[in-house]
C-alpha cells in the first residue's frame, strides 16, 4: 500500500526534524532552526497526504471509512496532531526551542506505528460497534487533547531541566541560552494544557454519548473510561493547584509529567495490561 | 450553653469543606482509587478471583468493598464529599465574584493608575471636553462604547468585556454536579436488563440483571427477523433485529434495531447486544432415488412431515445438532415409507460420502441448512441521561468561558494641563496578559491616529482658540 510507505517516508522526516531541532539547541545557529521548522512543514504535508491516501485506499477496497479506527490509525493520527499542534505553537510564541522537546513525540509515535511488528497496518472494514459517526470527534477530540498533553510533557522537561541547572549554580548552560524564562516555560504548561483540557473533557463526553449508542450505557468503568477519568483527574489537580500559590513552578512541572504518564498509560497501557470493551485502540 | 465555640467548629468545618487542598485531595484519592478498579477486576465471579487471590486476600478485598468499588460506600463518599466542596466552594467563592464584578471601580486614582499594566498617555493639544465624542468614537471598535463619568475638569472613562469569563468556573462546577445527579437518578430510578427472542416470538416481560422480570410497559415486542451479514474478509458487517411493538394487539411500530441505532419506546431503549442460533427454521435437501437417480430438490420444515412429490414417501426432520462429534453440522431424519418400517438417521452436511453406505432407498444430501436465529437485545430505563448531557453541555461552556475568553477592563482619564489634554489609558485582564497587552498596544495606535488625524480635529482646535 503506497499510504504505508508514506508513513515510513514521514517517520524519516520526523526523525531529520527531530535530530535539526537538537542542533539547533546545541549549536545555536538561526538557519538550523528555520531548516527545522521547513523540515517540519513538509513532514506534516506528507503526513496530510499519507492519511489521505490511505482513506481513499479504505474506499477501494470496497468499505471505505476515516483511517481513525484502530492501533495503526490511531497512532499515525496521534502523530498528525503532535506536530500540528506544535507547529500552531512555534508560530504562536515565535520561538523554535520547544520543537526538540515536542518533535521527539511525534516522531517515536509514527515510528512505531511504521516499525513495530505488534502493529498491523492492514485496512479492515468497520465492525457494527465501530459504525457511527461518533467515531470521529470522539478520536479526533481526544488524540487533539493527547497531541496537546505530549507538548506540555515536552515543556515540562525543559522547566525541570533549566530549573536543576540554575538551582545548582551551573553557568548558563550553551543549551540553555535559548530556553524561554522559567516563568514563561510554566504559563507555557499552563496554556498547553488549558487547551488539553477542554478537549479532553469533549473526548471524554464524545465517548460517553457513542457508548451510550452503541453498548446502552454512557458510564460503565471499563478500564479505558476509567483511566481516561484519571488522566482527566489529574489534569483538573493540576488546574486546581496552580491556584495555590505553593504549587506553581517544578510541582506543576511534574504533575504535567504525572499527567501525560496517565495519557500513555490510558493509551497503551490499557490495552497491554488490562482489558475491556474498548479494544481497537 | 456557649454558642461560641459551636460557631468556631461550624467555621472551621465550612473553611475546611470550601478549601482547594481539600479538592486537590479528593481528587487524588479519587484517581488512586480509580487505578486500583482497573487493576482488580470488579464484580467477577467468585472462582475467578479465587484463581488469583487468596481466600484472605480476597476476603479482605471484599470487606473493603474493592470487589465492587465503584459502588463501595467509601467510593461513594468521596464523590459526596467532592459535591459538597464544589457547593462549598461556589458558595463562599460566588459572592466574591459578584462583589468584584459590581464594585468594579470606574474611576481610577493615581495609587491605582500607577499599578495598572498596560498603560500609555498621549498629550492632546485643547482642553478635555473637546476629546470626548472622538475618544469614545475611537474606542468603540474594541470595547462597547466607554461610559463617560465627568466631573470637575477631569474626564473618566471606563469599559469592560468579557465579564462572563469570571463565572465560566461555576458553570463548569454546576456541570460536574448536574452530571454527578443524573447519574443518581439512573442510579435510583433506571434499570437494565435484557430480552432474548426467537425469530417469531413475542416478549411481554423483560429480564432484570438481578434474575427478577418485570412487564413492559404496556406494549409488546415481537422479533419479527434476525440477520447477520459478514465482509468479504469475514469480520462481522451488520447485526439487525427486525422487530414489531404492539400494543393491546394492534401493531404500532416496526423497525430494525442495529448496533449503534437503538430503539426508544415508551422510556425505555432496546440495543442489539448479541445473537446466537436457537435451531434450524428448515433444511434445502437434495433427495435421490437410489434406483432411477433422478434428484428432487426440495425445502424441509423442521418437525413438518414432508412427501416427496409423485412417490408415498414422506419424512420428517426431528432434529438438528451443531457439530455431531467432530464431523459438523448433522440433521436426524425420520422417514415414513409405507413399504418399511420407520427408520431414524443422521444426514451429515459436511460429509455426503456417509449416505452412500446407508441402505434404504433414497439418498439424502443438505444443501443448506437455514438457521433459526435468537437476538438477545439489551434493555435499559435511564431517566437520568438528559441530565446528564445538561451537565456537560455546562461544562463545555464553562470551560469556554475559562479558558478562552477573560475579563478585561479599560479606563481612560483626561485631564487638563495648561491650555492642553493628557490622556492616559489604561487596562487589565484577569487572564492571558501577553495577548491583552498586544490588544491593547493595537487599540492604542488605533486611537492615536484616530485622535491626531490633522484633518478632523485641527477644526475643532481653532475654534477653541
Amino acid at each position: 500500500m503506497i499510504s504505508s510507505k508514506f508513513v515510513t517516508a514521514v517517520t524519516f522526516l520526523y526523525l531529520f526534524s527531530t535530530v535539526l531541532y537538537f542542533s539547533y539547541l546545541s549549536f545555536r545557529s538561526k538557519k538550523l532552526g528555520n531548516f527545522a521548522f521547513i523540515s517540519t512543514w513538509v513532514a506534516l504535508a506528507l503526513h496530510t497526504v499519507a492519511i489521505l491516501s490511505r482513506w481513499i485506499e479504505s474506499y477501494r477496497l470496497g468499505f471505505g471509512h476515516a483511517p481513525l479506527s484502530n492501533m495503526y490509525e490511531s497512532l499515525v493520527f496521534f502523530s498528525w496532531c503532535i506536530t500540528f499542534i506544535y507547529l500552531l505553537w512555534e508560530v504562536k510564541l515565535k520561538t523554535r526551542i520547544v520543537g526538540a522537546f515536542a518533535m521527539p513525540f511525534a516522531f517515536l509515535t509514527v515510528a512505531y506505528a511504521a516499525l513495530s511488528p505488534g502493529v498491523s497496518d492492514r485496512i479492515d472494514p468497520l465492525i457494527p460497534a465501530l459504525q457511527s459517526n461518533w467515531l470521529h470527534a470522539h478520536v479526533i477530540t481526544c488524540f487533539l487533547s493527547y497531541a496537546s498533553f505530549a507538548i506540555s510533557c515536552g515543556v515540562s522537561v525543559m522547566y525541570l531541566v533549566k530549573a536543576w541547572r540554575e538551582k545548582s549554580g551551573q553557568p548558563e548552560g550553551t543549551m540553555l541560552s535559548l530556553f524561554p524564562s522559567l516563568e514563561s516555560l510554566d504559563t507555557l504548561i499552563y496554556k498547553t494544557i488549558a487547551v488539553g483540557f477542554p478537549l479532553l473533557t469533549i473526548g471524554i463526553i464524545t465517548g460517553s454519548a457513542w457508548a451510550n449508542y452503541a453498548w446502552g450505557a454512557y458510564w460503565s468503568w471499563d478500564p479505558k473510561e476509567t483511566w481516561s477519568l484519571i488522566t482527566w483527574f489529574v489534569y483538573a489537580v493540576f488546574l486546581h493547584a496552580r491556584f495555590t500559590r505553593e504549587w506553581r513552578g517544578k510541582r506543576t512541572a511534574i504533575l504535567s509529567l504525572i499527567g501525560f504518564g496517565a495519557v500513555v498509560f490510558t493509551y497503551f497501557g490499557v490495552n497491554y495490561v488490562l482489558s475491556g470493551l474498548h479494544s481497537y485502540a | 450553653m456557649s454558642s461560641k465555640p459551636e460557631k468556631g467548629l461550624i467555621s472551621s468545618l465550612w473553611e475546611a469543606l470550601s478549601s482547594l487542598h481539600l479538592t486537590i485531595g479528593l481528587l487524588i484519592a479519587l484517581a488512586v482509587a480509580s487505578i486500583f478498579g482497573t487493576v482488580i477486576p470488579q464484580n467477577a465471579a467468585p472462582e475467578e478471583y479465587f484463581r488469583v487471590y487468596k481466600i484472605t486476600t480476597y476476603k479482605i478485598l471484599h470487606i473493603l468493598g474493592f470487589l465492587d468499588m465503584y459502588r463501595s460506600w467509601w467510593f461513594v463518599l468521596l464523590l459526596a464529599l467532592l459535591c459538597l466542596n464544589l457547593i462549598a466552594c461556589t458558595i463562599s467563592r460566588f459572592r466574591l465574584t459578584l462583589r468584584l464584578l459590581s464594585r468594579s471601580r470606574k474611576r481610577l486614582e493615581d495609587p491605582d493608575w500607577n499599578s495598572l499594566s498596560p498603560k500609555k498617555s498621549l498629550s492632546l493639544k485643547g482642553l478635555p471636553a473637546a476629546w470626548i465624542s472622538s475618544i469614545q468614537a475611537g474606542l468603540a471598535g474594541s470595547f462597547r462604547t466607554p461610559k463617560n463619568l465627568d466631573e470637575g475638569g477631569t474626564v473618566h472613562f471606563f469599559a469592560e468585556k468579557g465579564k462572563l469569563s469570571r463565572f465560566g468556573v461555576y458553570f463548569v462546577h454546576l456541570g460536574v454536579l448536574v452530571i454527578l445527579g443524573g447519574a443518581l437518578i439512573g442510579f435510583f430510578y433506571g434499570f437494565r436488563g435484557h430480552i432474548n427472542l426467537v425469530e417469531g416470538e413475542t416478549a411481554t416481560r423483560l429480564t432484570l440483571r438481578n434474575g427478577g422480570q418485570i412487564p413492559l410497559p404496556g406494549f409488546d415486542l415481537k422479533l419479527e427477523q434476525f440477520t447477520v451479514s459478514f465482509y468479504s474478509t469475514g469480520s462481522p458487517k451488520e447485526f439487525k433485529s427486525v422487530v414489531t411493538l404492539r400494543e393491546g394487539g394492534q401493531n404500532i411500530r416496526s423497525e430494525s434495531i442495529r448496533v449503534n441505532h437503538p430503539l426508544s419506546h415508551k422510556g425505555l431503549s432496546f440495543y442489539q447486544s448479541t445473537y446466537g442460533v436457537a435451531g434450524v427454521e428448515k433444511a434445502v435437501l437434495a433427495i435421490q432415488e437410489k434406483n432411477s437417480g433422478k434428484e428432487h430438490l426440495l425445502e424441509a420444515k423442521m418437525g413438518v412431515k414432508t412427501e416427496l412429490p409423485g412417490s408415498h414417501y414422506a419424512f420428517v426432520l426431528t432434529r438438528f445438532i451443531p457439530d455431531i462429534q467432530g464431523l459438523g453440522p448433522a440433521l436426524q431424519v425420520m422417514s415414513l415409507d409405507p413399504t418399511r418400517p420407520h427408520e431414524n438417521f443422521f444426514v451429515l452436511q459436511n460429509h455426503p460420502e456417509m449416505e452412500d453406505r446407508r441402505a434404504g432407498s433414497y439418498r439424502f444430501k443438505i444443501r443448506e441448512i437455514v438457521p433459526k436465529y435468537y437476538s438477545g437485545l439489551q434493555v435499559n430505563k435511564d431517566p437520568g441521561v438528559p441530565l446528564v448531557w445538561t451537565g456537560c453541555v455546562f461544562m463545555i461552556v464553562g470551560f469556554y468561558l475559562t479558558f478562552f475568553l477573560s475579563h478585561r477592563r479599560l479606563w481612560v482619564r483626561l485631564s487638563t494641563q495648561g491650555k492642553d489634554t493628557l490622556l492616559e489609558i489604561g487596562g487589565s485582564s484577569h487572564r492571558n496578559r501577553i495577548a491583552f497587552e498586544q490588544e491593547f498596544e493595537r487599540m492604542f495606535q488605533g486611537l492615536r491616529e484616530e485622535l491626531l488625524r490633522p484633518g478632523k480635529h485641527s477644526k475643532e482646535r481653532e475654534e477653541q482658540i
